[in-house]
């Protein structure tokens, strides 16, 4: 290192006070520009891709096998005793799968009569791995390690298991964000299947830690909707595609204002153990063309 | 700063960062996990001063903005400010301690969490603070303050090492 050139850094003292204050205008500056408009997301998208998104991979691969093995080990025990429970839960569900088998009949008939069937096969599918999840505690969104090179684009849906997981929100050259339907400040427009009355369906951290979502804003004056009923997303929706399952009504309360209801839903999703997804490659404009 | 320098801390953010979201995610404690970047940029400012940290803190909290924030400078702020208070306790405690530091770190993912609840969940009208406490802040304190044990000694030992090349190849001019 020459002498002048550490003379030259020596000089460049800028007082920390003002650094903080240029930088705290930067910042102010891209939450104003981020907040209209996104110009920011691509370059930054796949400069932040190209450090990050690889070692994720690779990591959260390694990571959830030895999670994979730490868990077997610990849960062999209580398998043993599981298994001698569930025996016995067997014999009972022989009986009541037999009731089943009739009532099955009554659902494919109801099926074909809202054609969630064919809605779902229709939908283009691509298969995605989870590879990091929220840096903070307070949201649910995830990256998937997919993005705008296998055709994703932002406000696709993202489901698993047969129920909605979320949407797409930005994208990358490989990754993509995903805002999940839990989180606290994700909120769809759903339907209830039985009755096709509208409603919003929010997430909610504190009811999230006890397993549910909260819903509101359920016009029922019929006094049709039940506790179980199924609540689909529903065809107003901007973002979402019509008929995909978001869960089952568990709560159910009249408002104060004794016009609207609200209560509470079980996702269909078990939103803990998510490691694999399907983002349907349909937007939703396109599906309703 | 030295290349060298600013090239271990791009690797520090870096690691954090992913093993943040990954390693720590697998392994999560009650759904909480540590925050790493909190602990290496309060650490950085902690050990190297005000004008340091507040870069560490920025640029920490503008990866989280690229990967999960909803508006790109959201985190950098609020690393920003935090580091920069941090940084100013540079001059008046010793960095070789272990306890004064990890207090230091805790101290800061407390008030980080608590920011957090106050822009993202009081102004949307939550006010059940007791709950947010109990489940996401105290928590993820508790456990960041213990992986902060491990990775403080880490990070100082670093910079230590870099100090003193910095150091030597100073004198070797002189």
């Amino acid at each position: 290192m020459s002498p002048i050139i550490r003379r030259g850094g020596d000089d460049f003292t800028l007082p920390s006070k003002y650094l903080l204050f240029i930088l705290t205008i930067v910042c102010v500056g891209l939450i104003v520009i981020t907040f209209n408009t996104n110009i920011f997301s691509g370059p930054l998208n796949s400069v932040a891709g190209v450090f990050v998104v690889p070692f994720q991979k690779g990591i959260t691969a390694v990571g959830t096998m030895l999670k994979d093995t730490t868990d077997r080990l610990s849960e062999i025990t209580r398998l043993i005793e599981e298994n001698e429970e569930l025996r016995a839960q067997v014999d009972e569900l022989t009986i009541s799968n037999t009731n089943l088998e009739q009532e099955k009949y009554e659902l494919t008939e109801l099926r074909t009569l809202y054609e969630l069937d064919s809605q779902y096969e229709d939908y283009q599918k691509t298969g995605a791995r989870i590879i990091a999840k929220d840096a903070g505690n307070w949201y649910h969104a995830f990256v998937i390690d997919k993005g705008s090179d296998d055709g994703i684009m932002p406000n696709m849906n993202v489901i698993a298991g047969g129920g909605l997981v979320g949407c797409v929100t930005d994208v990358g050259p490989d990754w993509a964000k995903v805002q999940s339907i839990i989180a606290d400040n994700a909120a769809v427009s759903g339907m209830v299947l039985s009755s096709s009355d509208n409603l919003i369906v929010s997430g909610d951290l504190e009811l999230y830690k006890q397993g549910y979502l909260s819903f509101s804003k359920l016009v029922d004056s019929a006094d049709k909707v039940r506790i179980g009923d199924k609540i689909v997303t529903s065809n107003i929706s901007d973002k979402y595609l019509p008929g995909i399952l978001i869960g089952y009504i568990s709560t159910l309360d009249d408002d104060a204002n004794n016009l609207t209801k609200s209560g509470r839903l079980s996702p269909a999703v078990d939103f803990e153990h998510l490691n694999e997804v399907l983002v349907l490659l349909d937007l939703k404009k396109q599906a309703e063309k | 700063m030295s290349f060298r320098r600013l090239f271990f801390n791009l690797i520090f953010v870096l690691v954090s960062f992913i093993l943040q979201t990954t390693v720590f995610r697998t392994f999560d404690l009650g759904g909480v996990t540590p925050n790493l970047l909190m602990i290496f940029a309060a650490s950085t400012a902690f050990i190297k001063g005000d004008k340091q940290g507040l870069l560490a803190g920025f640029f920490c909290g503008l990866l989280v903005d690229i990967f999960f924030g909803s508006y790109l400078g959201f985190f950098a702020l609020i690393y920003m400010y935090i580091c920069f208070v941090v940084g100013k306790l540079h001059d008046i405690f010793y960095t070789q301690n272990l306890a004064v530091p990890i207090f230091i770190i805790g101290l800061s993912d407390f008030v980080f969490g608590f920011i957090c609840y106050i822009l993202m969940f009081l102004f949307r009208t939550k006010f059940n603070i007791g709950y947010y406490m109990n489940t996401v802040i105290i928590p993820e304190l508790v456990y960041t303050t213990l992986v902060a044990i491990f990775y403080y000694p880490i990070i100082l030992a670093f910079n230590n090492s870099i100090d003193e090349r910095e150091l030597r190849s100073e004198k070797k001019f002189v």
